[in-house]
C-alpha cells in the first residue's frame, strides 16, 4: 500500500526560499493573517473549531476548543504561548517545521493572538535549539520590518509582539505549566490545575499555549476553511501529521502522512522497512512516554483512537522502532534513565520511583537481576501510573509497564541466565 | 458544602480542601507536604484519597470538596491504602533511617507515618543517595539533605510567609535538594520556622542539635516574653533547663510563627548572671533572707518619698499588685513603665478601650497605614500579618524614617523622625499630598481601614493622638502599637503617672470607682513620669528608687541623667532577674521569677490577655513579682488583700472589667515639622530585633546570625555634604556626647535623619540621647587607622 496527497505541512520544504519572508510571501505567506483580520475572533475559533484540529504536543485537545475557553472579560491581558521546548525523545518535527518555514509559525501565532485578543505572543524555544532560535529570531525581525508585527499589523489597528524565550534544557519545561513558571523566570515545575492556563496562565492571565505544528496548522484552514482540513485524515482525528521515525529503520525522517495512516505504511513504504531487512521488534507510536507495541500492531491507523484502542497513545506521533536485535530491557533503562534525569523532582513517586526503577533495570540488565525485582517492577510501575503531580511520570511509568506487559519472557531470562539472552552488550552511561 | 467522607457527612465552605473537612471529622490522612498556613503543593503524593467517580486517586490536600462528593481514605479503600504504603515505600528508598541519632527521632512526622501507614519492609537493594551533611544554612539552621523528603515546606514558607526568599529547591530528580545561594546565609528573622515545619529532621536547629531527645523533655504551654506580639508558645526542658521554644498554634495570635528572637533566645532564665537569693548592702552586696530585705526595705519607704520604674515585661497580676502597691502603700503616683510620652492624651481610652484591632482585623483589612513602627524588627508576628494582609490583597503604607522590611509589599511614604504628627494632621481641613491618597482609601475601607502607630510616634507628645484622629475621621480603626511583652498590661494595671487601672484618670469618679475597691487613696492627681522620676532622684527629691525589671543606665535614652540619678537617689531597690550593671548601685535585690516559672497573664499589642502556665518552679528563692509586692506590702504595714491568685484575680476582675470609656478632651496645640539647625540632622534610634538587650543573654547563635553590628545609617544626600563614604568610619556628634560609628550611606533612611540602632553589642546609642529617642546630630568624618577598633563609644559612655 501507498500514500498519495497533497502535502500541506510540508508542502514548501523544497523550497528553502521560503524560509525568508519574501519567498514566504511569494507563496501565499500572510494572507491567512490578512484574511483573519477580516474576521470577528470569534469567527476564527469557529472555524479552528469546525476544522477539528487537534493539539500535536501530545494530548490532542482540540485547539479551537482549548481557544474558546479564555475568558475575554477578566480586564487582564491574554497571551499566547508557543511550546517549542520539543524534548520528548524520538521527536523532532517541530524542529524541521521551523528550520523549513518558520514564518508559517508566526502566522499562525499571530492568527492565534487575534483569536483571543493577545497582543504579546511568547515562544517557548527548547534550550538546545539554538539554530532554530536564530532562524526565529531572523524571521520574527522580518515580520516586524514587513509589518505584521509590531502596531498596527498588515495595516490593521491590532498591535502584537512576539517575544522569544529561550529555555535552559528541561523536558519538564514542555509540561505547559511548568513552561509557565518557567518563562516567568521561576522554576520549572508544575503547577496545580486549576486554575487551567486558559484561565489563569503567563502572569496570572489567560493564556493560550499550543505546539508548534498545532499552530502552524491553522493559516491553511482560516485560509481555505475546516471542509479542505477534513478532506484528510479520519473523523475524529482530521488532518495531516509529521511523523518523526527513528532507530531501526532504513530512512528515519520527519513525513507528512494522513492521521490514520496505518504503521505498516510509514515503517514499510515510507521509510523504507526495518534497518537491513530484520524484523520489527517493539516500537513507540509517539515517543518515549508512549507504551510501547509490538510487531502485532503493525496495522494500527496511526490516529488518536486506533493507537489508543490498541493501548497506547498517539503522543507526538515519533515512531522508535526497535529490531529483533535489540535488547528490550536495556531499551526500557534507557528510556528510564531520561525520566530519571528529566524528573523534576517535586513529587515523590517520579522523582523517588523513575530512580529505583532505572537502578533495578540496569541491574537486571547487566545481570545481576532477582527473581523478585519482576514484581517490584510491576509494582513501581503500577504506583507511579496515574499518581505523579503530572503526566511526565506517566510517560516513565509507560515504558515499565508495557516493556513487561509484552516482554516479561526477555526479563526472566535475564534474571535465569545473568546475562543478557541477546548478548546485548549493555553500556554503563554516565549519568 | 456537604459531602462524605469514608460514610461519615460532614458540612464545610465552599472551597475547603478534602483534608481539612477530614481533619474536622477526626479522619487522619497522612501528609508531608500539607500545611494549612501554606498554598497547597501537592508534593510528597502521601494524602491520596479515593473520590468516588473519578478513575485516579486524588491528593486530598489539593482538591477543594464539592456537594455531595463521597470520599475514601485509607481507612475504607484497599487501594488508597496501598497507595499510601507504595509512596512511603518511595520516600524511604533513599532516606537514612538514622532516627537514633536524630534530632526528631520520636517527634517525626515521617517515623509516626511510616510506623501507622508504611510497609513493614523496604524491597530496596541499591546504594543510596549520599549527600555532604550536615550543611549550616546559618548559625541557627543546619540542613541534612539525605533525611530530606523535599516536601517544599520550607522553601514555600520562605517563599509565601516571610518573604525571606533563602531557601529554594535546585537541581532535578532525585538529585534535587533544598540549598541557598552561594555564600549567602539564611539571615532571616523567621528562620527558625521552617526548622518546626519541617517534617523530617532534614533541618534543625543549631541550639538543639542533639541537646535532648522527646522523651527525655517536660513541657508548659506559654507566651513569648521578647514582644507585644505574645507569640503562644511551648517550653521545652531537660532536666530543669530551658532547651527550646516552639510556636504552638494559635490562629488568633500568631498563627504557627515565632520569629528567631522568640525561638532561640530562651536561656536568659538560666543565666549565669541570675541571681536567686535576696540581697541586701552591708558592706557589699550580701544574701539575706527575703524577710530581712523586705523589713530594710520598709524602713525606707516609712521614711521616704519613694519612686518606682519599671518596663514592659511583668505580668498583668504583677502590674495590677505594684500599682496597688505603689498608690495604697508607698502613696504615690510616681511611677511608669514607659520611658516616652505614650499615647499621650489618649492613653486612658487606650487602656480602657479593650481589643479595638485584632490580627484577624488586620489580615482581613483592606488598607491599612503603618506608622512609626519597623514591624519586622520590633513586632516580627504582626510584621508576618501585615504581610499576609498584603498577600490578600490589603493596600499596605509605611510612614517611617527608614524604610521597613514589608519594602517589597507596601508603599513607603519616608519622614524625618518626628515629622509624622504634622504629616498626619489636616491643613485646612485638607490632608497634605503625601498622606491624601491613603487618607481617601481610607475613607473607602471604613472599617477595614486600619491605622497602626508604633513606638516611633510615642517619642512626640502628640503623634499618636493625630494617628488616631486620622483613622477616626476615615471611620476606621485604630491600634497603638507599643514593643515589649506586656506594655499594655502596664498601662491597664495602671503603672502609670496619671493613669489607675483600666485608664481611669486620677480624679473625680474615675478615682472614686479605684478607692470604693482599694480603699481611700492619699494621692496626687498626677505624679512624674520615667524623666520626672530620674530628674528627682537627681536631685534628691526621692528617697527610695524602685527598678523592677529595668536597668536605666542601659534602657533610658539619656545615660547621662540615669547615671546621675542612681548616684544621688539614697535608697536603690532592685527586683529582677539580675543585677548586671546595677550591682554598684542597688541597696537590696530581691530576686524575681522568670516568666516561665511563673503563672499567670500577658496582654498582646491588641489588648488580648493570654495565659502563661507555670512551667517549673522559680529558681533558688526567687518569687513571683506579685507576691514579692504583696510580701512588700505586708512588710510595710499595709495589706494587698491578695495571698493567692485566685484572689488577686477576683480583684482584677472588679477594676479591669469591660466599662465605656470616658470621652477625654483633647488638647489641639497643632503639630509642626521637627527644627534642626543648619547643618544639623535628625538622629533616631531604636532597637533592632537581635540586640544587647538581657533577655538575649546566652543566645550566642542568634547572635552570630542575626545580629548586627552597630552602624549609623546616612542618606547619600547627606553623606555627600559632609564628605562621608559608606563603609567609612563617621563621628557622631550630639548634645549628649559623641560616637565613632562605620557609615551605611543608604537612600532607605530618609534624607536629613541619621539611625543607629539602640543597645547594640559595643555601642550604647543612649549616650548620644537626652530623653528622647531621636536628638539633632552632626558628622563630621574620621580617617580611622586600618587596624583599630572600629567602635568606640565617646564621652559620658554608659557601663
Ligand atoms: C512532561 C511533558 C512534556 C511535554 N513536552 C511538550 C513539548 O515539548 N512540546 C509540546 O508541544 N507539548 C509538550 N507537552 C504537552 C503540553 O503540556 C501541552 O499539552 C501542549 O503544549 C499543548 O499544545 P497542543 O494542544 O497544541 O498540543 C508536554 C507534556 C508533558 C507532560
Ligand atoms: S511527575 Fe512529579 S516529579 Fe515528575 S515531572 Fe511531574 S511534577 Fe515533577
Ligand atoms: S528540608 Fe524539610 S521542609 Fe524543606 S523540603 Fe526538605 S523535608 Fe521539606
Ligand atoms: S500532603 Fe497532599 S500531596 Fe503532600
Amino acid at each position: 500500500m501507498s500514500v498519495t496527497f497533497e502535502r500541506r505541512l510540508t508542502r514548501d520544504w523544497d523550497d528553502p526560499g521560503v524560509i525568508a519572508i519574501d519567498g514566504y510571501r511569494a507563496k501565499g505567506g500572510y494572507e491567512a493573517l490578512k484574511n483573519a483580520l477580516t474576521k470577528e475572533p470569534a469567527a476564527i475559533i469557529d472555524t479552528v473549531k469546525a476544522s477539528g484540529l487537534r493539539g500535536r504536543g501530545g494530548a490532542g485537545f482540540p485547539a479551537g476548543v482549548k481557544w474558546s475557553f479564555v475568558p475575554t472579560t477578566t480586564g487582564k491581558p491574554t497571551y499566547v504561548v508557543v511550546n517549542f521546548d520539543e524534548s520528548e525523545p524520538g521527536t523532532c518535527n517541530n524542529r524541521e517545521l521551523v528550520d523549513r518555514d518558520p514564518h508559517r509559525l508566526l502566522e499562525g501565532t499571530a492568527i492565534a493572538a487575534l483569536a483571543i485578543g493577545c497582543r504579546t505572543a511568547f515562544i517557548y524555544v527548547r534550550g538546545e535549539y539554538l539554530a532554530q532560535s536564530l532562524v526565529l529570531g531572523t524571521a520574527i525581525g522580518e515580520a516586524y520590518e514587513a509589518g505584521f508585527l509590531g502596531t498596527g499589523i498588515a495595516g490593521s489597528d491590532v498591535d502584537l509582539d512576539i517575544v522569544l524565550h529561550r529555555g535552559a534544557g528541561a523536558y519538564i519545561c514542555g509540561e505547559e505549566t511548568a513552561l509557565l513558571n518557567s518563562l516567568e523566570g521561576f522554576r520549572g515545575q508544575p503547577r496545580l490545575r486549576p486554575p487551567f492556563p486558559a484561565v489563569e496562565g503567563l502572569y496570572a492571565s489567560p493564556t493560550v499555549i499550543n505546539n508548534v505544528e498545532t499552530l502552524m496548522s491553522v493559516p491553511d484552514i482560516v485560509l481555505r476553511g475546516p471542509e479542505w482540513f477534513r478532506e484528510l485524515g479520519t473523523e475524529k482525528s482530521p488532518g495531516t501529521k509529521l511523523f518523526t521515525i527513528s532507530g531501526k529503520v532504513e530512512r528515519p525522517g520527519n513525513y507528512e502522512l494522513p492521521l490514520g495512516t496505518p504503521l505498516r505504511v510509514l515503517l514499510e513504504d515510507v521509510a523504507g522497512g526495518v534497518l537491513g531487512g530484520r524484523s520489527l521488534k517493539a516500537w513507540t507510536p509517539g515517543g518515549s512516554s508512549t507504551p510501547l507495541l509490538t510487531a502485532d500492531h503493525i496495522d494500527t491507523p496511526l490516529d488518536y483512537e486506533s493507537v489508543a484502542a490498541a493501548g497506547s497513545l498517539l503522543g507526538t506521533g515519533a515512531v522508535m522502532v526497535l529490531d529483533d536485535t535489540d535488547c528490550v530491557v536495556d531499551a526500557a533503562q534507557r528510556m528510564t534513565r531520561f525520566y530519571a534525569n528529566e524528573s523534576c523532582g517535586k513529587c515523590t513517586p517520579c522523582r523517588e520511583g523513575t530512580w529505583w526503577a532505572e537502578r533495578v533495570l540496569g541491574r537486571i540488565a547487566e545481570g545481576y537481576g532477582h527473581p523478585e525485582d519482576l514484581p517490584v517492577m510491576r509494582d513501581m510501575g503500577k504506583h507511579i501510573m496515574f499518581r505523579a503531580f503530572c503526566a511526565l511520570a506517566d510517560g516513565a511509568a509507560a515504558v515499565i509497564d508495557s516493556s513487561l506487559k509484552h516482554f516479561s519472557e526477555e526479563f526472566e531470562e535475564h534474571v535465569q541466565l545473568g546475562r543478557c539472552p541477546l548478548q546485548v552488550e549493555h553500556e554503563e552511561v554516565a549519568v | 458544602m456537604t459531602l462524605a467522607i469514608d460514610g461519615k457527612e460532614v458540612t464545610v465552605p465552599a472551597g475547603t480542601l478534602i483534608i481539612r473537612a477530614a481533619e474536622q471529622l477526626g479522619i487522619e490522612i497522612p501528609r508531608f507536604c500539607d500545611h494549612p498556613l501554606l498554598r497547597p503543593a501537592g508534593a510528597c503524593r502521601q494524602c491520596y484519597v479515593r473520590i468516588e467517580g473519578q478513575p485516579k486517586l486524588a491528593t486530598s490536600c489539593t482538591v477543594p470538596v464539592a456537594a455531595g462528593m463521597s470520599v475514601q481514605t485509607q481507612a475504607s479503600d484497599d487501594e488508597v491504602a496501598d497507595a499510601q504504603r507504595a509512596n512511603l515505600e518511595f520516600l524511604l528508598l533513599n532516606h537514612p533511617l538514622d532516627c537514633p541519632i536524630c534530632d526528631r527521632g520520636g517527634e517525626c512526622p515521617l517515623q509516626d507515618q511510616a510506623l501507622a501507614y508504611g510497609p513493614g519492609d523496604s524491597r530496596f537493594r541499591e546504594a543510596k543517595r549520599v549527600f555532604k551533611k550536615p550543611i549550616p544554612l546559618s548559625p541557627l539552621v543546619a540542613l541534612d539533605r539525605e533525611r530530606c523528603v523535599l516536601c517544599a515546606r520550607c522553601t514555600r514558607f520562605c517563599d509565601e510567609i516571610s518573604g525571606d526568599r533563602f531557601l529554594e529547591l535546585y537541581a532535578r530528580g532525585a538529585g534535587e535538594r533544598v540549598a541557598i545561594a552561594a555564600g549567602e546565609d539564611f539571615r532571616s528573622p523567621f528562620s527558625g520556622n521552617t526548622v518546626q515545619i519541617c517534617p523530617v529532621g532534614a533541618l534543625t536547629s543549631v541550639p538543639y542539635r542533639f541537646a535532648a531527645r522527646p522523651f527525655d523533655l517536660t513541657y508548659g504551654d506559654s507566651v513569648c516574653p521578647h514582644c507585644s506580639a505574645g507569640c503562644n508558645l511551648r517550653v521545652d526542658l531537660r532536666r530543669g533547663d530551658v532547651v527550646r521554644h516552639l510556636a504552638r498554634d494559635e490562629y488568633e495570635v500568631n498563627d504557627a510563627w515565632l520569629c528567631d528572637k522568640g525561638r532561640y533566645a530562651f536561656r536568659f532564665p538560666d543565666s549565669s548572671e541570675r541571681v536567686t537569693t535576696p540581697l541586701i548592702r552591708d558592706h557589699g552586696l550580701e544574701p539575706a533572707s527575703f524577710g530581712e530585705v523586705l523589713t530594710s526595705i520598709a524602713g525606707w519607704v516609712d521614711r521616704g518619698r519613694v519612686g518606682v520604674l519599671t518596663g514592659g515585661r511583668l505580668m498583668d497580676e504583677d502590674y495590677y499588685a505594684l500599682s496597688k502597691l505603689a498608690r495604697t502603700v508607698f502613696r504615690t503616683n510616681d511611677l511608669d513603665h514607659r520611658r516616652d510620652h505614650g499615647a499621650g492624651f489618649v492613653e486612658g481610652a487606650i487602656a480602657g478601650g479593650g481589643m479595638p484591632v485584632t490580627y484577624r482585623n488586620v489580615e482581613e483589612a483592606k488598607v491599612i497605614l503603618v506608622a512609626g513602627l519597623d514591624a519586622e524588627q520590633e513586632v516580627p508576628i504582626l510584621h508576618l500579618r501585615l504581610r499576609k494582609a498584603a498577600e490578600r490583597g490589603a493596600r499596605i503604607v509605611v510612614l517611617h524614617p527608614r524604610r521597613t522590611r514589608l519594602w517589597d509589599v507596601a508603599e513607603h511614604i519616608p519622614c524625618r523622625p518626628g515629622d509624622e504628627a504634622w504629616l498626619l494632621e489636616k491643613e485646612e481641613g485638607r490632608h497634605r499630598p503625601e498622606i491624601e491618597s491613603v487618607a481617601t482609601a481610607m475613607r473607602e475601607a471604613g472599617d477595614a481601614g486600619i491605622v497602626i502607630a508604633g513606638p516611633r510616634l510615642a517619642d512626640h507628645p502628640q503623634a499618636v493622638d493625630r494617628a488616631r484622629t486620622f483613622a477616626s475621621d476615615a471611620g476606621g480603626r485604630f491600634a497603638y502599637v507599643t514593643r515589649r511583652a506586656n506594655d499594655r498590661g502596664a498601662l491597664v494595671a495602671g503603672v502609670h503617672p496619671w493613669l489607675l487601672p483600666n485608664g481611669r484618670s486620677s480624679i473625680d469618679e474615675d478615682r472614686a470607682e479605684v478607692e470604693s475597691v482599694w480603699g481611700p487613696l492619699d494621692i496626687p492627681d498626677r505624679g512624674r513620669d520615667w524623666r520626672g522620676i530620674l530628674e528627682a532622684a537627681a536631685n534628691r527629691e526621692i528617697d527610695v528608687l524602685f527598678l523592677i525589671g529595668v536597668d536605666p543606665l542601659r534602657d533610658y535614652p539619656d545615660a547621662a541623667l540615669a547615671r546621675r540619678a542612681l548616684e544621688n537617689v539614697p535608697r536603690k531597690v532592685v527586683q529582677s532577674l539580675e543585677l548586671a550593671s546595677l550591682a554598684r548601685y542597688a541597696d537590696a535585690f530581691l530576686p524575681a521569677a522568670a516568666f516561665l516559672e511563673k503563672e499567670g497573664h500577658v496582654t498582646t499589642w491588641e489588648g488580648r490577655g493570654q495565659r502563661l502556665q507555670r512551667v517549673r518552679d522559680p529558681l533558688g528563692m526567687s518569687r513571683p513579682d506579685w507576691e514579692i509586692f504583696a510580701s512588700l506590702a505586708l512588710a510595710c504595714g499595709g495589706d494587698l488583700g491578695f495571698e493567692t491568685l485566685d484572689e488577686l484575680h477576683e480583684e482584677m476582675g472588679t477594676l479591669l472589667a469591660p466599662r465605656a470609656t470616658r470621652h477625654l478632651a483633647v488638647a489641639d496645640t497643632g503639630a509642626a515639622p521637627t527644627p534642626v539647625e543648619d547643618g544639623e540632622l535628625l538622629l533616631f534610634t531604636y532597637p533592632l530585633l537581635v540586640n544587647d538587650g538581657r533577655l538575649s543573654e546566652g543566645a550566642d547563635e542568634l547572635k552570630a546570625a542575626l545580629a548586627d553590628p552597630p552602624f549609623v545609617e546616612i542618606h547619600p544626600n547627606n553623606a555627600g555634604t559632609a564628605g562621608v563614604a559608606d563603609g567609612s568610619d563617621v563621628r557622631v556628634t550630639t548634645a549628649a556626647g559623641e560616637a565613632t560609628l562605620p557609615a551605611r550611606v543608604t537612600e532607605h533612611v530618609s534624607e536629613g535623619s541619621l539611625f543607629v540602632p539602640f543597645d547594640q553589642a559595643g555601642f550604647a546609642a543612649n549616650t548620644l540621647l537626652q530623653g528622647r529617642f531621636s536628638i539633632a546630630a552632626t558628622i563630621d568624618p574620621v580617617d580611622a587607622p586600618a587596624d583599630e577598633d572600629p567602635v568606640e563609644v565617646g564621652a559620658g559612655g554608659a557601663a
